[in-house]
């Protein structure tokens, strides 16, 4: 898994690519605690996630919790296999994705 | 490194040998090169000193002799010249004297008696007496001069006697007369006793001085009774312009032979020359002058020996210098002085070559002193150069000595540490500082970085070991918490032997230790069976933990009686109360009515269930979902029904069934856990489980898994 971090003033662009799993979720919530801090919009882009496990849904749910408190956040480019996933486990019904 | 001698080839104590024998060569090349140098410089210096000393030598020894020679030849020359000159002044004298005597006589001959006169005696030879010798035909006691002339007899006498150098002197009678005074009147007489005639007017000094009208000299001439080398001094008397008689001397030149013999012992020569060129006397052997008779006698100016010739024109005139004249092929020393009375000159020569003599003994002498400097020069130098050698030798060996000596110092203590390192294994790890490692230099700080490594090392082994037990402990706690949860799991089938209505069969395979994923199967009254699957978010223990609460929520709040989504709503707001972590955990619920196989359940974010009718295929089953449990609080969930056939069978899952991934990062997926499912539609759950189990084993391989796998299967018979 790669992450690619892009700020526009209060807004985070993180842009991730590979497998968010069991193994890589510490690195990626890592990743974000360090940046999320003073953000106010926060966006995904999910274009080359090829899979999410529930280690890295349990990483989005942190994050949705804390954007909830200062801003906004939301998901783009999720791709198919991972929007099941999402429709699985009912994270559409929390999570902001265009 | 291999070992000889006691010595490591290529070890420390033969590179520090070499540096040492390196350095070595080093300074004796520098000092040899130096050495050769200043010898090479000094014999140069020695020889040009040498050869300039000789020269220096050879040149002020040259011009010192030039300059003694000359002075003295010029200076002794010039004074027998002086002298001999005046001895031929005083016999002129002599003869002028008896010139003007007899001229007296003569002109006044009418006023004296004649004076008595006699024959030689022969007894009176050896001492000075008048003796009337005469022509032959000539009767002397006829003569009216000779009694006159013997007036003269005392006087010649005396003058003979009083002078140290006439041998005689005469008055020649032009009658053929003579009267002499000599101390030779034995000779006068043959060997029978005859008086000899005498030829007066045919002797030499008669002619030439009658010629010469004037006191004329002779030529060198033997002397006619003693055979003895003579000058003869005459002098013509006239009486009315008459020739009435020739007066005269012999001089004989011993005493002046005397001077040349003396001279000529020292080398050195003496010779006269006459007023025409000819050698009147010169010793013999003398290289240059040889002297001859009046007759035979060349003129020494016209001599084919320009350079000579001109010296004797020279010399006769004036007082020469020192010249160097060559003489058939040698060089001589020449000074000459005129003698003024009769107008010759006196020659002093000398050989250069013997001149040169003290000069070249000197010469040699310095040779020789020079050649026994230069040998001792040359002893001192071997002698050096042997010392030299041996000092090098003496050098090389104590460098040797010393080299391996303070290398052996050094490595020592290093052969000494290796060993000990060497040694170091198992529990015998400790390095300690040793006496022989204070070297107070690099290697104690080897040593004690050594010391200090071994120390930290044994801390560092010591910690692994601990972190290592503690590992070991936690792993023995995991694999007993992995028992404890799989105990925590309904794991005994079949669960219910007693019921033949339904048959149940479920399986955990945790992908590690501890795994988040966990069933449940449970009889909530006769009719109704729970039934729960479900994904705790993570892995390890603190999923297993939450795990266990989920279980023991799900398990408590279905017992208590609610609708499926009932109970998943009750135990979201129990997790949520204590939720830092923010774990969640997909919950499949479902409860089974077991004689209408009617089902009503809730999804909580949970995998589809699938379905499979009495005589169809397992089919997925779109159910409604809902949030994840754990996730949100106050999250509202949703029963819905749907009925199992008798004989159809209901599958459960995780996700780490499709999503089981292999080698080329492909997922299981639906599609082939459906084959597998189909591939044995009528087959019980746990044959079922079995072949998914099976079906996943073979497409994944070797690749490693991260998901648990967890899969349950109930069948209504």
């Amino acid at each position: 898994m790669d992450i690619k971090k892009t700020n526009h003033d209060n807004s985070l662009i993180v842009g991730i690519s590979g497998k968010i799993d069991t193994a890589s979720a510490p690195k990626f919530e890592q990743e974000l605690k360090n940046s999320i801090n003073d953000c106010t919009e926060l966006i995904f882009d999910f274009a080359e996630v090829e899979y999410i496990s529930s280690a890295g849904l349990r990483v989005l749910l942190s994050a949705q919790k804390t954007m909830n408190r200062q801003g906004s956040m939301k998901l783009i480019n999720v791709r198919k296999n991972v929007m099941g996933i999402f429709e699985v486990t009912g994270f559409t019904n929390i999570l902001n994705i265009e | 490194m291999v070992k000889k001698f006691g010595l490591k080839l290529g070890g420390l104590q033969q590179k520090i040998l070499n540096l040492v024998l390196v350095f070595l060569l080093a300074l004796m090349t520098i000092f040899a090169g130096v050495s050769f140098y200043q010898v090479t410089t000094l014999d140069t210096v020695v020889d040009d000193a040498s050869r300039e000393q000789q020269d220096a030598i050879g040149k002020v020894s040259d011009d010192t002799m030039h300059q003694v020679i000359g002075n003295s030849m010029i200076k002794t020359n010039a004074l027998q010249a002086y002298i001999a000159d005046d001895m031929f002044s005083d016999v002129k004298t002599d003869v002028a004297t008896l010139q003007s005597l007899a001229t007296e006589l003569f002109e006044h001959m009418d006023s004296f008696e004649p004076y008595p006169f006699a024959l030689p005696d022969p007894a009176k030879d050896g001492e000075f007496s008048a003796q009337v010798i005469f022509e032959d035909g000539v009767d002397y006691t006829k003569s009216e001069y000779l009694g006159i002339a013997a007036h003269m007899s005392d006087t010649m006498i005396a003058m003979c006697e009083q002078s140290g150098y006439l041998d005689n002197c005469f008055i020649g009678l032009a009658d053929g007369t003579h009267l002499c005074v000599d101390d030779q009147s034995a000779n006068k007489y043959d060997e029978n006793g005859v008086l000899l005639s005498f030829p007066v007017r045919e002797r030499p000094w008669y002619t030439s001085a009658a010629n010469a009208g004037e006191l004329w000299f002779s030529g060198v001439e033997a002397d006619t009774y003693t055979g003895k080398i003579g000058v003869e001094c005459s002098a013509p008397v006239y009486k009315d312009g008459e020739l009435v008689a020739v007066v005269g001397a012999d001089l004989f030149l011993d005493s002046m032979g005397d001077y040349v013999k003396a001279a000529s012992n020292q080398g050195g020569y003496i010779s006269v020359i006459n007023n025409e060129g000819k050698v009147i006397f010169a010793a013999e052997g003398n290289g240059i002058f040889t002297v001859e008779t009046s007759d035979n006698a060349r003129d020494m100016r016209a001599d084919e020996n320009k350079e000579l010739a001109e010296f004797i024109s020279r010399a006769l005139t004036e007082q020469t210098g020192l010249t160097s004249v060559n003489v058939n092929g040698k060089e001589y020393y020449i000074a000459g002085s005129p003698m003024n009375t009769v107008g010759w000159a006196v020659i002093s020569f000398i050989e250069k070559e013997i001149t040169e003599q003290p000069a070249q003994i000197m010469m040699s002498e310095y040779d020789r002193i020079n050649d026994n400097a230069a040998g001792k020069f040359n002893e001192a130098m071997a002698y050096l150069q042997q010392t030299t050698l041996v000092m090098i030798g003496v050098l090389l060996v104590l460098g040797v000595v010393t080299a391996l000596f303070v290398a052996g110092r050094i490595v020592k203590p290093i052969e000494h540490m290796t060993k000990r390192i060497d040694e170091i294994s198992g529990t015998d790890l400790a390095f300690e500082m040793d006496d022989s490692y204070r070297t107070g230099d690099e290697i104690e700080v080897l040593a004690q970085a050594f010391s200090t490594l071994s120390k930290r090392t044994i801390n560092y082994i010591e910690q692994i070991t601990r972190i290592t037990a503690e590992k070991e402990r936690i792993g023995a706690e995991l694999e007993l918490a992995t028992r404890i949860q799989a105990d925590m799991l309904p794991n005994i089938f079949p669960p219910f032997p007693e019921r033949t209505d339904f048959d149940i069969y479920a399986t955990m395979t945790p992908a590690k230790e501890v795994g988040g994923d966990f069933y449940d199967f449970f009889l909530i009254d006769e009719n109704h069976l729970g039934m729960v699957m479900a994904d705790v978010s993570g892995k390890g223990v603190p999923a297993a933990l939450f795990m266990m609460m989920a279980k023991i929520l799900v398990n408590n709040f279905a017992m208590m009686g609610g609708s499926p989504a009932k109970v998943l709503e009750q135990t979201n707001a129990q997790i949520c109360k204590n939720n830092d972590e923010e774990m969640f955990v997909t919950v499949w619920f479902g409860v089974l009515d077991i004689k209408t196989g009617r089902i009503t359940a809730a999804n909580a974010g949970h995998e589809y269930p699938i379905i499979k009718k009495a005589n169809g295929e397992f089919e997925i089953f779109k159910d409604k979902h809902g949030f994840v449990v754990g996730g949100m609080d106050g999250m509202r969930y949703k029963d819905y029904e749907f009925t199992l056939e008798k004989g159809g069978t209901l599958f459960l899952y995780t996700d780490g069934v499709p999503e089981a991934t292999n080698a080329d990062n492909e997922l299981f997926g639906t599609e082939r856990m459906l084959a597998s499912l189909n591939a044995e539609p009528q087959a019980d759950p746990k044959t079922l489980l079995g072949n998914m189990k099976r079906s996943v084993d073979e497409f994944v391989g070797d690749a490693p898994q991260f998901d648990d796998l967890t899969m349950l299967g109930v069948k209504l018979l």
